[in-house]
């Protein structure tokens, strides 16, 4: 209940609105119950004209437009037809401020958590796969949403309605009013197994969906194998026999579907039916009019809906109560990579670009292994460090620690001889130019993406850091140059094209410090060659630091670390390392090997 | 208009083609038809009941004719509930027996096709074909048609009653449906549009969720989680905005609805009260047309929601059938000839081969001869073109010029079954399935016995680790294996060639994925498979392959060196002694670092 509580304090900013819904809504119901007591009215009234002028009305015209009676009625139907009016328009008014506001509430927890996302560590997202977290800020919102929306609207509706109701039938008469009601909670519980039968069993089946389409998975992207042994026919029977379970689990769930609406008739029916058997008995013994009975067909009518959706509403709000928890976790989840109060003031000084790693170590949340051990190093201001090794060696994973996407469990870091933990993260960000290895563009324009980490930069300084990435040639050939847009609904760019278009979004920041994860890979020799010389005299005065595959894009290098199992194993310049005839020498060796059989 | 016309056409064939698969189930669609007018029967002839009570004994004080008609009532409501009960039930059910046989069909014939149908299409798309698209027909197929034809008869019904006692309140009480139904149209075309809206309103959202999350660390490294908000809020914002116009026309409508059905209610309680003062109309038909007001709107509303999930429907049943009909590319011959016993002879005459008449070339005039139990391995850099050459003996793909021939029979004159018997294939990536062991090797085979099995796993030595499993082989592996090493995984798949004792054993870099430990241990089985066999392996790892008859050494398509190891190994400037060269730095640095 505690989390119901932090849930309603976003009703808090509607208040006014939703208790304007919640009167509107009492109000439609106050002027629905009129209808029927209009028409009992009418009926009664004509039955006692008629036992007092029998024989008198012959004729239709003088009945409805002159007579007594037709003054009665056409009062009676004005009435009628100015609730019926009424009470639409207060419905109007309900579903424009309910469930208006619901949409804004879910804007509101949206943006929140939303905010919260873009803000957590790269630890969360370690920690979770992105499919949760995605499901977190859409479905979990949608479903709170319906708390706001349906579950409260429901809920007031079927409050005020019965409400209303059950008093006016108690007024006329009790005795029926408990006849016609009795079926009712049968039809709420009813519901409620219903919708909560269904909500388990589409769980099933959506399980047993995914299992169909994992054998499909399998077998399709097995094909080679399963052709050469012959086995396409067991392959069909084993499809058949998920493909027949998922049948079977549905008409499960088809056979509770198939009670539902009949029940829900039944049960409306049985109502109705009782209220004119027992009606009909009383009308004999003259305590009541057949007006009465009418009536009572007609709210019984208008009480099924509410009564029904009762028990779907506690379904939903148990739902919407589930997806909340789970936001709210987000919401909690400590941001611990941050800055602290008191180094949050901007400094304005350029970064020199000096960074001293201090017997750091680094094990990711949830592993028991280090991948990285024990490292110590100073890197000099403006010098040019690489970063070789096997993959899984620890490359990345320290290049990381840089710019803080994690800190390291153990020892510490230093920028410029300040620890790592007292820059201001933003500052500490902007001066770090950074080429991830998996190239990630947003699906916008080649400009913005470029300009990424810049405010306002200036076309003429987008196409100097396209030039310097050796990307401007390809950007000018598209038709639409740097307005093209990049990604699913614009042009698919190639690997390399990518790699460039990262690197000139990290050196547009004018960083002290650029980190090149692997950011040549798919660039070929000659233009890596071209990019490598741009940026030695652009970056002339920058820390660089690059991890490579290649021999030809480290071996400039004023250091080389070599780096195996967490540990730099060997370093020094290109020449020193290729004396010492270690791991680096070896990798140069193959590498001249492969180069001489391309060439073949 | 010609358009419209055009898209007619494919509707009427499309639903003709679906009809196939409803067929079996045709004559229960019947009987589901006669429930649903018995169902609209029996829900619509209650109020003429209630007219009947009130009319006929609560007005004349007949308490026994009441006791009648209310038992009358009762069975008529009884009578609703269990054949709405079993036509819903019998509606579903062949509705899931429709798509169970589409699902399976799809299925088949994905299968059935060649292999490059898989290049061409991603394995995403094949999926979405036996799965989603599928179940986009279950609305229709379930109750769509049922109960369109439902409505249609309850609309029927409720006409019959209500002009059967009164013919004048009947025009009452429908002067209102041409403002339903104009305002019915009206919202369905406003709401359609705004539906179309919120879609893409959602689809923006979520890619912007999705994309943000992706792209998380480069947001906070390029400090943009500022503006990233900004922005999310303002698709946010759209979204919301979508959202509350769609309110806004449901707020009309549904209200409106209402107001209507009161509105034909009041119309009929304002002339009804006249023709009730005249004698002419009784109480009991205005309380029957009170309720017959009530039940008309539902079947009407209904109807035009069907409609929506007809055009649904047609759009999926459209790639489905677009999948069913794709040819197959490798056909087989009509008459096959019949190798009864195949001794392993393996010619390759002039192979040229390439994906598409104007792609690239990938084989070049390839010619050799493996002779029956000989070791053939073939080498060369990632591309060279090894694998097609398998891809091509198994007829995954289908050469344009030269002839592959075994045991002097042209593949294309041997039926698919025969020719890839033949062979025992270990691919690359080691594909296993979810499923126990056994199942994994006998790949579902009942001919192959459990001793069979054993038998060969001892062979290959993969007996020892199996045994020591929970469940021994009816261990079951999680999907692709996971729970086991790799060389483990690669065992298994030795053992699942030999078990079917093929003539021809096909390594295609079998032993490249092996951790040093079980290399030797996967090298020994791989000569214990190879005795009195062809085999043909392709190979990283040079070492295994030592002891080959003959190595082609390919390069860009073509062969480009053959003959022993020692013959190769001596050539200077050879391609296979720069390949023997990297791979034994290569294995020096692996010793290096386990060292």
């Amino acid at each position: 209940m505690d989390s119901l509580k932090k849930l309603n304090q976003y009703l808090k900013k509607y208040k006014g609105t939703l208790l304007l819904g919640a009167l509107f809504l009492t109000g439609a119901n106050f002027f629905l119950i009129w209808i029927p007591v209009l028409i009992r009215q009418t009926m009664d009234e004509v039955e006692l004209l008629g036992e007092e002028y029998v024989g008198e009305y012959d004729s239709l015209f003088y009945v409805l437009f002159s007579s007594e009676a037709g003054g009665i009625l056409a009062y009676n139907s004005f009435l009628l037809i100015g609730t019926v009016a009424l009470y639409g328009v207060l419905l109007f008014a309900t579903r424009q401020t309910l469930i208006v506001s619901s949409r804004k509430i879910e804007f509101d927890i949206r943006n929140k958590i939303m905010d919260k996302l873009l803000k957590l560590p790269q630890r969360y997202f370690a920690e979770n796969t992105s499919g949760e977290i995605y499901t977190r800020a859409t479905e979990d919102v949608a479903r709170v949403r319906e708390y706001f929306g349906p579950v409260l609207m429901y809920t007031i509706n079927t409050i005020t309605r019965a409400g209303f109701i059950i008093t006016m039938m108690l007024i006329v008469n009790p005795q029926l009013t408990l006849w016609a009601l009795l079926p009712l909670p049968f039809l709420s519980a009813f519901a409620y197994w219903v919708s909560g039968f269904i909500n388990k069993y589409q769980l099933i089946i959506q399980k047993q969906y995914s299992r169909i389409a994992g054998k499909a998975q399998e077998t399709f992207s097995s094909i080679r194998l399963i052709k050469a042994f012959n086995r396409t026919d067991y392959e069909q029977k084993r499809f058949e026999l998920e493909s027949d379970e998922y049948r079977k689990k549905k008409l499960k769930l088809d056979l509770v579907e198939s009670l539902f609406h009949p029940t829900l008739n039944l049960l409306i029916g049985t109502a109705i039916l009782i209220v004119i058997w027992q009606g009909g008995l009383m009308v004999m013994e003259g305590l009541i009019t057949i007006g009465n009975i009418a009536e009572f067909v007609i709210y019984v009518s208008y009480l099924t809906w509410p009564v029904a959706s009762l028990g779907y509403t506690v379904n939903r709000l148990q739902k919407s109560l589930a997806s909340w928890e789970r936001i709210d976790n987000v919401l909690n989840e400590p941001v611990e990579i941050r800055d602290e109060d008191e180094f949050a003031e901007e400094v304005f000084e350029d970064v020199k670009g000096e960074i001293i790693f201090d017997k750091v170590s680094f094990k990711y949340p949830g592993s028991t292994e280090f991948a990285l051990k024990d490292i110590s190093f100073t890197i000099p201001a403006g010098s040019s460090v690489a970063i070789v090794g096997r993959t899984g060696a620890g490359k990345t994973s320290l290049v990381n620690l840089i710019p803080r996407l994690f800190d390291p469990t153990e020892g510490e870091i230093f920028i410029d001889g300040k620890n790592l933990k007292e820059w201001n993260l933003t500052r500490l960000r902007r001066s770090v130019g950074y080429v991830p290895q998996e190239t990630f563009l947003f699906s916008t324009t080649i400009k913005e993406n470029i300009g990424f980490g810049v405010e306002e930069a200036s076309m003429s300084e987008i196409e100097q850091a396209a030039e310097n990435a050796q990307v401007l040639d390809n950007i000018l050939d598209f038709e639409k140059k740097f307005e093209t847009l990049v990604g699913e609904r614009g042009i698919t760019l190639s690997g390399g094209q990518k790699q460039r278009t990262a690197i000139a979004r990290a050196i547009i920041k004018n960083p002290g410090i650029v980190i090149f994860d692997d950011s040549l890979s798919a660039v070929d020799t000659k233009t890596e060659a071209a990019i490598l010389e741009h940026l030695r005299v652009k970056l002339a005065n920058t820390t660089t630091i690059m991890i490579s595959h290649r021999i030809s894009t480290v071996k400039n290098a004023d250091t080389i670390f070599y780096i195996q199992n967490g540990s730099i194993v060997e370093y020094g310049t290109h020449k020193e390392l290729l004396k010492k005839e270690g791991h680096y020498s070896d990798m140069y060796h193959k590498q001249l090997l492969e180069q001489e059989l391309a060439q073949i | 208009m010609s358009k419209n016309q055009k898209s007619e056409a494919v509707d009427s064939v499309l639903i003709r083609r679906l009809y196939y698969f409803f067929e079996p189930y045709k004559w229960w669609a019947l009987f589901a038809i006669v429930l649903t007018l018995t169902a609209a029967f029996l829900g619509t002839v209650r109020p003429k009941l209630t007219q009947i009570a009130v009319d006929d004994y609560i007005a004349l004080n007949d308490i026994d004719g009441l006791i009648w008609i209310i038992i009358l009532l009762g069975l008529a409501l009884a009578g609703e509930f269990l054949v709405l009960i079993v036509n819903t039930y019998i509606t579903r059910w062949f509705g899931q027996g429709v798509l169970f046989s589409l699902r399976n069909a799809v299925f088949e014939k994905i299968q059935s096709l060649h292999v490059q149908f898989f290049d061409r299409n991603p394995i995403g798309r094949l999926i979405t074909r036996t799965t989603s698209d599928i179940e986009a027909l279950s609305e229709l197929l379930s109750d769509g048609i049922v109960n369109m034809i439902g409505d249609l008869f309850r609309i029927f019904f409720i006409l019959y009653f209500m002009l059967m006692m009164s013919w004048e309140l009947t025009i009452v009480s429908i002067l209102v449906l041409p403002f339903l139904f104009y305002s019915t149209f009206w919202f369905k075309s406003k709401v359609r549009v705004a539906f179309l809206n919120v879609r893409d309103q959602i689809a923006r959202l979520n890619s912007f969720v999705q994309e943000h999350i992706n792209g998380i660390a480069i947001i906070q490294l390029f400090n943009r989680e500022e503006k990233g908000k900004e922005q999310f809020e303002k698709i946010n914002a759209g979204h919301r905005d979508a959202h509350i116009k769609t309110i806004f026309y449901f707020s009309i409508f549904w209200p409106l609805v209402e107001v209507l059905a009161s509105l034909a209610m009041a119309l009929v309680v304002w002339y009804g009260g006249a023709r009730a003062l005249m004698d002419q109309v009784t109480f009991g038909v205005l309380l029957a047309f009170i309720q017959y007001v009530r039940q008309f709107f539902n079947p009407i509303r209904g109807l035009s929601e069907k409609y929506n999930t007809l055009q649904s429907a047609l759009a999926s049943s459209e790639r489905i059938f677009g999948v069913l009909d794709t040819p197959k590319e490798v056909v087989e011959t009509e008459n096959p000839v019949e190798l009864k016993k195949v001794t392993g002879k393996i010619e390759f005459k002039n192979v040229n081969f390439r994906y598409n008449s104007d792609g690239e070339q990938i084989l070049r005039n390839v010619s050799f001869t493996a002779n029956p139990g000989e070791l053939l391995a073939v080498v060369g850099a990632t591309g060279a073109g090894k694998t097609t050459l398998i891809n091509l003996l198994l007829r995954y793909y289908d050469i344009q010029q030269g002839e592959i021939l075994l045991d002097g029979t042209d593949i294309k004159k041997l039926s698919l079954e025969n020719l890839r018997n033949s062979f025992g294939l270990v691919l690359q990536d080691n594909a296993l399935f979810s499923g126990t062991i056994l199942d994994n090797i006998t790949l579902g085979n009942k001919d192959i016995t459990r001793e069979q099995v054993v038998e060969a796993s001892q062979q290959v030595e993969a007996h020892q680790f199996i045994k020591k499993l929970p469940g021994t082989y009816d261990f079951r592996l999680r999907e692709r294996g996971a729970s086991l090493s790799m060389g483990q995984r690669q065992l298994i798949c030795f053992v699942r060639a030999m078990v079917y004792d093929p003539k021809i054993l096909i390594l295609d870099e079998a032993t490249s994925s092996v951790d040093s430990e079980t290399e030797e241990l996967v090298s020994r089985a791989c000569e214990r498979m190879m005795q009195g066999r062809t085999s043909i392996v392709i190979a990283h790892r040079l070492s295994t392959i030592k002891g080959a008859d003959n190595i082609l050494v390919m390069h860009k398509g073509e062969i480009r060196e053959t003959g022993p190891h020692k013959k190769l190994i001596r050539k200077t400037g050879g391609i296979y002694r720069k390949l023997y060269e990297l791979q034994y730095k290569e294995q020096a640095l692996d010793t290096a670092s386990t060292a």
